[in-house]
């Protein structure tokens, strides 16, 4: 009952005038970032961070986060009209919303997704009011040693659960680590790998990092396929939405279903966009109308709608109680609120309790606005998707030119920008994952500070690792995630012969 | 024309490259156990192994292509890279010219000519377009988040 009151309380910060408008200030400037493509949830975030340095926390993470609830929702929406999905984590949505949209029924198919998506969110959200304190109070017992068995964990979950090859993973995740340590090392005070560049002490920024990998990558996929932005009609009948949402209980199990595996997702460092594919994969198995699939089918919508929302909502939960993102749009947030001077992580939940539960209520409240206004905004939004891609393209260049260079007034970041972006782009077409280079990057100084500090403890003996039940019990389920799939790959050719091994290719799709 | 087979191998090269560095430059910081404990050069030099390590092994994975790898052999084709090079390189000049003209002249310039040159809009639009996004910049950073964006050697020759 402890978590209620705190989340009264929490509501009496979060329903407030400003905070209000900030949220919705935040879901229109998200829903803007989801539409068009080539921007994501993750630039939209690290654009605005620099804007939050004079803001209370509390208010800065509403903004930031009612930005990522407005970019997962207008993400599906160019889904749904377009075919064009403009968030990686609405791709599965494109299968069956577009077709439904086409054959003349557009609002069901988007009353449909935002229903399901509102649905996923509160299941994500519920599930972070009652397991926050909870994880905050075992994180309590946490030292050096526990902090990077955790950290050991959330990458070897990357590799083990990913989908991605799981040595693309590795090495994507050890550049991040590499790139975390670019600059003045915080132990030591010795500066490290600036390849010769003077410039390069100050460290390599993620926002940089971010504006590149997701900016200028994305928009280099985008511009190879060329863009049909064919639409079908976005007219809103408010008497369908109704009707459409009425009819979502019917679908209970898929909704239940969908939910949960958002929410694993979510925790274990899976990502919304892994969580709503795998999500579709499952419903079309066991659905009986599965075979229907990829026509139309409504519960083709609800199953991805509602796992990408169940994820991103809880992907907030490792970041607040253990400072562990489970998105790269979570890693960004980090960031932000090691910026503000906060350190994620369980004293976050003793210290800075309006901050936590003003954050977890406005979550309750942001995706009520969210819903409320993609609905009232899809024309304005379907509209500007009709400007031609060659006058998008060179906007969004600029603004990431413009994010990398306020980070830190450098000119240097620009270039590195650029190289990022090509980076992203090549990744991104051979299936390295993006995620876990992010979070490396964000996290790779407390992760290696974490291992440094244990070595400091037990004068350098690994044994730190295996001291106690807790920090055992985590490393083995570490080294476990991490040889799955090489027990997986020696496994295979014993079950050949009852499954078809058609799924390989299926599975590059979900990395994205 | 680019094959999957070369983009792959490309890549484990950058990326194994990049290992080879982290590994060189680390050493400079010491590797192992020191009295102050692990030696900052460590971590960078394990992460730089893991690097070259999965390189090679992507390198190899490359050089004899998996079934699934052979399903798609073709990554880039020659119309996709002349689409990939119209967007890059306008970008790549716009990013060199900007300690030249500055922020605000240059994205007016980029956008002019991305737009005007192969003509997607009328002169007369672009010009438009490329002016409201000059002023646009400079409303929102110079003016109402007080962030001043790079102004040039043409602007501080101007006397600006």
């Amino acid at each position: 009952m402890d978590n209620l009151s705190e989340l009264l309380h929490g509501f009496s910060i979060a329903v407030t005038v400003p905070h209000l408008v900030l949220m919705a200030v935040g879901v229109l400037l998200g829903i803007l970032v989801g539409v068009l493509p080539g921007l994501g949830a993750p630039n939209g975030v690290s654009l605005l961070l620099p804007l939050t340095f004079g803001m209370q926390p509390v208010s800065a993470i509403i903004l930031l986060s009612s930005m990522y609830w407005g970019a997962l929702f207008g993400g599906s929406v160019t889904s749904i009209l377009f075919n064009i999905p403009g968030e990686p984590s609405s791709v599965a949505t494109t299968f069956d919303g577009y077709p439904m949209a086409r054959d003349g029924r557009p609002t069901t198919a988007l009353a449909t997704a935002f229903g399901s998506a509102a649905f996923g969110a509160l299941v994500g959200v519920i599930l972070i009011t009652f397991l926050a304190s909870w994880v905050a109070q075992v994180a309590l017992a946490f030292g050096p040693p526990e902090y990077f068995a955790v950290y050991f964990l959330a990458f070897a979950s990357f590799v083990g659960m990913g989908g991605a090859a799981p040595i693309k993973t590795v090495v994507a995740l050890a550049i991040g680590f590499a790139i975390a340590a670019i600059g003045i090392d915080t132990v030591s005070g010795s500066v490290r790998l600036t390849m010769g560049i003077d410039e390069l002490v100050k460290g390599v920024n993620f926002v940089v990092a971010v504006m590149g990998l997701f900016g200028i990558g994305e928009l280099l996929v985008a511009v190879e396929e060329e863009f049909h932005a064919r639409a079908v009609s976005s007219r809103i009948d408010w008497a369908e939405v109704f009707r459409a949402v009425v009819r979502l209980p019917r679908h209970g199990v898929a909704l239940l279903r969908s939910a949960a595996i958002g929410c694993w997702m979510g925790i274990t460092p899976g990502g919304p966009t892994a969580a709503s594919f795998m999500s579709y994969g499952i419903a079309r198995r066991f659905s009986r109308r599965g075979r229907y699939f990829g026509t139309g089918e409504v519960e083709g919508i609800i199953s991805p709608e509602t796992a990408d929302h169940a994820a991103g909502t809880s992907a907030l939960l490792p970041m607040l109680s253990l400072g562990i993102p489970g998105s790269a749009t979570a890693a960004v947030m980090m960031g932000g609120l090691m910026i503000w001077g906060l350190n994620p992580g369980p004293m976050l939940f003793v210290d800075q309790k309006d901050f936590v539960w003003g954050l977890i209520a406005s979550m309750y409240v942001g995706n009520i606005v969210a819903v409320a206004l993609v609905l009232l905004t899809v024309p304005v939004f379907a509209a500007l998707m009709r400007i031609p891609f060659v006058v998008i393209a060179p906007l969004i260049v600029i603004i990431c030119v413009v994010g990398a260079y306020s980070v830190s007034n450098s000119y240097l970041d620009v270039v590195m920008m650029l190289g990022f972006g090509i980076v992203g782009y090549l990744f991104k077409k051979l299936f390295y994952p993006l995620a876990p280079l992010v979070l490396a990057i964000v996290i790779g100084d407390k992760a290696e500070d974490a291992f440094r500090q244990s070595m400091l403890m037990s004068k350098g003996s690994l044994g730190i690792f295996f001291a106690n039940k807790l920090v055992t019990c985590l490393v083995i389920a570490g080294i476990a995630l991490l040889l799955l799939p090489l027990v997986l790959q020696l496994a295979r050719p014993f079950r050949k012969s009852t499954s078809p091994t058609a799924e390989a290719p299926a599975q590059e799709k979900v990395i994205i | 024309m680019i094959s999957r087979r070369a983009l792959e191998l490309a890549t484990a090269i950058l990326t194994g490259g990049f290992g080879v560095a982290v590994v060189v430059q680390s050493l400079d910081n010491g590797i192992g156990w020191s009295s102050e404990g692990v030696e900052s050069g460590t971590f960078p030099f394990l992460t730089g192994i893991i690097i070259i390590a999965g390189s090679l092994y992507n390198l190899a994975r490359g050089i004899v292509p998996a079934g699934t790898l052979a399903n798609v052999p073709i990554a880039i084709t020659s119309i996709e890279l002349r689409r990939l090079a119209g967007l890059f390189l306008p970008a790549a000049i716009f990013v060199a010219v900007i300690p030249l003209l500055g922020m605000y002249v240059a994205s007016a310039v980029y956008i002019f000519a991305v737009l005007a040159v192969p003509e997607h809009q009328s002169v007369l639009r672009s010009a438009a377009t490329a002016a409201a996004t000059a002023l646009a910049l400079y409303v929102v950073f110079e003016r109402m988040f007080q962030v001043s964006l790079p102004h040039g050697a043409l602007a501080a020759a101007l006397g600006f």
